[in-house]
């Protein structure tokens, strides 16, 4: 008897790890979850939610969301696909090179590179200059400040992550494949809509919705580009926790719900068009 | 033939479209105008006002201090964790690995409100700020963390090293801590200065949980903007330096040791 103790000492271990989770982890994402449920005078309730869609500031922030989001996304998914293709086709030596960039510059987000393009870009941006000077109308004229200037900054930043990932998902492209079509007379289109495509799909689509949970989510270049004066979901959940306005946290939590759906939608689709698409092979 | 040209081509489109604002930034920093088509005046005084300014050298040593320690705090924690699991409770494991993915999931944003709304009216030290974002960094980090730790311990064969300590009448905790730890510390560092980098660049949780309580080097960058061009663009290069420093000492750091790994293979 006198053992017992002694034998369950060990869990001591594990103790500090289980309360820092539990407690930084656990208990407020479920607050968030829970909170969103309850009105302002403690009832539980949905009228967070419809306050949400009824009320035109909100309404925008979640559709602008889903607008730069998607926009970038299928932008920086395109330009990575060829970027990816480009680095498999090619030397060693330049395909090495190609990924230093690619790793450099994905260190280059939020507020740093919200800045640069400030300079780049902004009211006297070194381009907007260059562009009056040579009477270059879309540079002269370009507004940074508005969605065409959020969706032109979270396009780089989403550039080198979606090319990183999908350098090594064109890498399992094997060149016996292409062969093969060659050897039965299919063409090329032939080989990248019914053998490569198919292929990759899966994986393409996998990186889409990390990409989209990668822009949706992302706050700093957006707050540092229009602070509060532009509706994104992220800019207004965190308004509702701190700053100048009343904080209202209940209706703040459904937003950030919504915002975390929006994420595991996304992902869902992915999923569910990569698995009818196994399913119409097998 | 032509295809590979192709190719360089798309290559060099990238390259160049990506590094351009990295490169007009440092240009940006370097000279005291820039109002028509090119730059006037190359200078460095921007640099060296910032490296005398404690303005500036302070929230860069706060940045270096809370990138840091959340990182030694979840180190420490999960190799505890990982203790008891690798030695007593191994159908744990499963449960450990979730509750470490899910912050991989859940956005900096999401962790950031959800800490701060619930621990912002209870008293000290809960409520201090500096403690929720330490403990939320350490959230950030876990996965990241978890995984170093993790394929560390497999690359060694943890369990046959414990069972070997053991038979030669080693104690479990002692075999765990003086044997398996220092073996996988050169696998941890590199998950570790990877983990130091994220933090280094935050901003988002930062400026929702402690944005007036803890000026960072991010903090004082986003007051900075609506100040001073040529100094925040001389910012914006020296935490791009710092950061570039932090990976690429992790990235050498990894291929060093597979080599060395390698060669001890082949020996």
């Amino acid at each position: 008897m006198s053992k017992k103790p002694k034998g369950f000492f060990y869990l001591l271990a594990l103790l500090p790890f289980l309360v820092l989770v539990v407690f930084y982890e656990i208990i407020p994402l479920l607050t968030v979850v829970f909170r969103s449920f309850i009105s302002e005078t403690g009832s539980i309730t949905l009228d967070n939610y419809i306050a949400i869609f009824s009320k035109r500031l909100y309404r925008q922030a979640v559709v602008n969301s889903i607008i730069l989001s998607a926009v970038s996304t299928l932008v920086g998914i395109i330009i990575a696909f060829f970027g990816a293709k480009a680095a498999h086709g090619s030397t060693q030596k330049l395909r090495n090179f190609f990924m230093g960039i690619l790793n450099m510059t994905s260190n280059f987000a939020g507020l740093p590179l919200a800045f640069s393009y400030i300079i780049l870009m902004g009211n006297v941006g070194v381009l907007v200059v260059f562009g009056k000077q040579f009477g270059i109308g879309f540079l002269a004229d370009f507004n940074l400040y508005s969605l065409n200037g959020l969706i032109l900054t979270y396009i780089y930043f989403q550039i080198p992550l979606a090319t990183l990932l999908l350098i090594p998902v064109m890498d399992g492209l094997r060149p016996e494949w292409k062969e093969v079509v060659n050897l039965m007379s299919g063409s090329n289109l032939d080989y990248w809509f019914r053998v490569a495509v198919p292929n990759i799909l899966p994986s393409v689509l996998g990186t889409t919705s990390v990409l989209f949970a990668n822009a949706i989510a992302a706050y700093a270049t957006a707050y540092a580009l229009l602070q509060n004066n532009y509706s994104l979901l992220p800019i207004r959940i965190s308004e509702q926790f701190v700053g100048d306005l009343v904080q209202r946290k209940e209706f703040g939590s459904a937003l950030a719900v919504i915002l975390m759906v929006l994420m595991i939608l996304a992902s869902l689709i992915s999923n569910g068009i990569s698995k009818r698409r196994k399913g119409e092979r097998a | 033939m032509k295809k590979n040209k192709l190719n360089k081509v798309i290559i060099a489109a990238i390259c160049i479209y990506l590094v351009l604002p990295l490169l007009l930034t440092f240009v940006y920093s370097i000279f005291s105008e820039w109002k028509s088509v090119l730059p006037e005046g190359p200078t460095l005084k921007f640099y060296v006002h910032l490296f005398s300014d404690t303005g500036f050298l302070l929230p860069i040593l706060r940045t270096f201090i809370i990138s840091v320690v959340p990182v030694i705090i979840c180190t420490i924690l999960i190799l505890l964790a990982m203790y008891v699991i690798t030695v007593h409770l191994p159908w744990l494991d499963k449960y450990m690995q979730i509750l470490c993915t899910i912050p991989y999931a859940i956005q900096g944003i999401i962790l950031a409100i959800g800490v701060l709304s619930l621990y912002s009216g209870l008293p000290e030290p809960l409520s201090n700020r500096i403690v929720m974002l330490i403990l939320t960094y350490c959230i950030v980090v876990l996965p990241y963390l978890y995984r170093g730790i993790k394929n560390s311990l497999n690359s060694i064969n943890a369990a046959l090293l414990l069972e070997t300590a053991q038979v030669l009448g080693s104690s479990r905790f002692h075999a765990f801590f003086a044997i398996i730890v220092p073996n996988i510390v050169p696998g941890i560092s590199v998950s570790v200065m990877l983990s130091v980098s994220i933090l280094f660049g935050d901003f988002v949780i930062v400026n929702i949980i402690a944005g007036s309580y803890y000026t960072t080097a991010q903090i004082y960058l986003y007051r900075l903007l609506f100040e001073s061009g040529q100094t925040s663009s001389a910012v914006v290069c020296i935490l791009f330096a710092l950061t570039l420093l932090m990976t690429n000492g992790a990235l050498s750091l990894y291929s060093r040791l597979n080599k060395k790994l390698l060669v001890e293979k082949e020996e």
